[in-house]
């Protein structure tokens, strides 16, 4: 099966432009999420891709086959909506041999299709129930069941777990995964929830404001954030400014070291970004890089807490896990270490995005 | 201290005394209200019904009595046993016929207005459902004349397509006989009245906002998304049509039908303007009856016990059918 090729697709919706020049490939077989905040063009992106929106630009290829124009009942692809449309006159199998039906296939074997399709998505035995008797997580089976039931060349799914509650959601999305690698589909997930990305993606693209900030898999988009927005969006970051001076940078008038070395004309102005996790409290603490701080506040978060920092340079959160670092207390007077490979440089204004 | 001293002996005197007077008030509410309701909606009918039981005095009006005349004129023709006639009958068959033509009509035309009319904007939507609702307040005296005028022979529609060449064209074609044997046409010219077109066409005229307005709420609600699921899923406007949309809406549809059914029974100035006399309905015929020519009201009531009970009865057949179709 052929990659899926987006290249210069554009969507304007008057004078609002919801997706701008978007060039995407979608390898086959593989499971990308488009991760970004409500309103960045991503769902608009997949309506696109499915053929349910017209793009005001660009193209749509699935190998060599021009689909731009190709309405949405002749792509073949399956699709889960984001309240999962199931429709309420026909019952559980029906819904999920509805593809086969209207394409006329033998009620035999679209019923016997229905059946081995239930059974991967674990509803065997539920193909009489009426919609309206089956939870949240069981109508979100019988729409991706139902989605799979042409074979279809690419898989969509729009916000599949915002209809569930948090703990089926991480099954739901182990699960997901699982039955997409099972069946080698490729697929294409939208979600405005990173971690439910970074669960289930072989890559992410993230979107703000109908562009693409970053493509790649989820381990180098969390360490290697391409600009602020991604730091910021993907995990939590802390952010500084400094100006970069002789190979270093300056902080509050004191020198931290990068690594690698800031490809920066001196003297421009810089964000620096930081995780949380990334930054160490304690005794032995390496030399250099460090900022003398004050402890304002301290989380509990389970396994981990957050301690609150004010330093020269801003506000700062440090992320530990709990039972290291001895007693903190608030107002207590630390120093706080920043290693030079954990931060990561963006020009100064791109951060303000 | 003295605030709660006193509060449980008026909370004590309130909870005895306050609810039963207040179901002696709500319990004479409710009978006289029953009463009113009895009075407006019930004794009418049972005037209607005692009466059609009454004995109609050539010459003169007619008395209450116990006399089964009125229904076996109406089934059986007065002069039964030495003749039948089922004049009535086939009186009651047109009324069913009409109404049923023109209510299917007007809900299958209104239905793809309807459908598309959810798909505009919501000031679009309000515009015309706007426009709809003031087309209510025309009456059916004013409707049935301009569909007069537009159908007359003379001055409408047959004058237009004999000075347009339209009937002509149609002679050449040899469609015009076909036309004749239907009823739409004079040896010269094409004809709208009196005719079943006519009389249906106008019928479903009547009633088309009241379509629209009954189907609105139904397709309004459809979700969008089931459409497009559909659609992903390989169907083509018409299958979606067909799968989706309609079986979702199947039970405002037959409602519709079953209401404008029931109202268009009583249809009764369209009815004498464009039906031909042989094809009157049962409305006519009672209000010919009680007030026309004949002056007999215990027949007219008949007729009209007939009537509402024929619409009942289909009503409950409709109601079962539908229901049944919605289980299966």
């Amino acid at each position: 099966m052929p990659d899926l090729v987006l290249s210069d697709i554009r969507k304007d919706y008057g004078a609002v432009r919801a997706v701008d020049r978007v060039d995407l490939n979608f390898a086959h077989g593989e499971l990308t999420a488009l991760l970004g905040p409500s309103g960045c063009g991503k769902t608009t992106l997949l309506r696109m891709i499915a053929g349910l929106e017209d793009p005001s630009g660009g193209t749509i290829r699935l190998g060599d086959q021009d689909l731009t124009g190709t309405p949405a009942h002749k792509r073949k692809f399956g699709m889960v909506f984001q309240n999962f449309a199931l429709f309420p006159h026909l019952n559980v199998a029906d819904n999920v041999c509805y593809a086969l039906t209207i394409s006329g296939t033998p009620k035999a074997k679209a019923r016997a299709r229905a059946g081995e399709l239930l059974e991967q998505v674990q509803l065997d035995g539920y193909g009489q129930r009426r919609i309206g008797e089956l939870s949240g997580g069981q109508r979100q089976r019988v729409a991706i069941a139902r989605a799979l039931a042409q074979e279809p060349d690419v898989f969509l799914l729009d916000e599949p777990m915002s209809a569930l509650d948090a703990k089926l959601r991480e099954e739901m999305q182990v699960e997901l995964r699982l039955l997409q690698q099972r069946l080698k589909i490729t697929t294409i997930v939208v979600t405005h929830d990173q971690r439910e990305a970074m669960t289930m993606a072989d890559n992410i693209v993230v979107m703000s404001q109908g562009r693409c900030e970053q493509v790649g898999p989820p381990q180098e988009i969390y360490h290697k954030p391409a600009n602020g927005f991604v730091a910021s969006f993907i995990g939590r970051a802390n952010f500084m400014s400094g100006r970069v001076r002789d190979g270093a940078v300056q902080v509050a008038g004191r020198t931290l070291t990068v690594d690698p070395a800031p490809k920066y004309l001196d003297g421009s102005a810089v964000t620096l970004a930081l995780r949380p996790e990334k930054a160490r409290l304690g005794d032995a603490l390496p030399d250099g890089n460090r900022l003398p701080a004050r402890v304002t506040f301290l989380r509990h978060v389970g396994a981990t807490r957050d301690i609150h920092l004010d330093t020269p340079a801003g506000p700062l959160v440090v992320e530990q896990v709990s039972d290291r670092g001895g007693d903190l207390q608030i107002g207590s007077e630390v120093e706080v270490h920043l290693p030079p490979d954990a931060i990561h440089l963006f020009p100064a204004e791109a951060a303000a995005a | 201290m003295s605030v709660e001293a006193t509060d449980p002996a008026l909370a004590a005197t309130g909870t005895q005394e306050a609810p039963a007077r207040r179901v002696n008030r709500s319990l004479a509410g409710r009978i006289v209200f029953c009463a009113v309701v009895a009075m407006l909606c019930l004794l009418p009918f049972v005037m209607v019904l005692v009466i059609s039981f009454g004995e109609k005095i050539e010459g003169a009006g007619w008395v209450f009595g116990f006399d089964l005349t009125n229904y076996r004129r109406f089934f059986v023709g007065a002069d039964w046993p030495n003749s039948t006639s089922f004049l009535y009958l086939q009186k009651l068959g047109w009324s069913l016929n009409y109404a049923v033509i023109a209510s299917v009509l007007a809900v299958v035309t209104a239905f793809p207005f309807t459908y598309f009319l959810t798909r505009l904007s919501r000031r679009a939507q309000t515009f015309w459902l706007v426009f709809l609702l003031s087309s209510l307040s025309l009456s059916e005296v004013f409707i049935v004349m301009g569909w007069d005028i537009l159908l007359s022979a003379r001055s409408g529609l047959p004058m237009v397509m004999q000075e347009t060449g339209l009937t002509d064209w149609l002679k050449d074609v040899g469609f015009f006989p076909t036309l004749r044997d239907w009823g739409l046409a004079s040896p010269r010219n094409v004809k709208f009245k009196t005719s079943v077109l006519a009389t249906v066409l106008t019928m479903s005229y009547l009633v088309w906002p009241y379509a629209v307005i009954l189907l609105y709420p139904a397709l309004s609600r459809l979700d969008p998304a089931l459409i497009e699921a559909a659609r992903t899923m390989g169907a083509r406007p018409w299958t979606v049509i067909r799968t989706v949309v309609i079986p979702s809406v199947k039970l405002a549809l037959v409602g519709s039908v079953l209401l404008l059914f029931v109202f268009l029974l009583g249809t009764y100035v369209a009815v004498t303007v464009f039906a031909a006399p042989a094809q009157q309905t049962l409305a006519v015929s009672i209000y010919e009856s009680v007030r026309g020519s004949t002056l007999n009201a215990p027949f007219g009531a008949a007729q009209s016990v007939i009537l509402l009970v024929t619409a009942v009865v289909l009503l409950a057949i409709g109601q079962k059918l539908s229901t049944a179709g919605g289980r299966a």
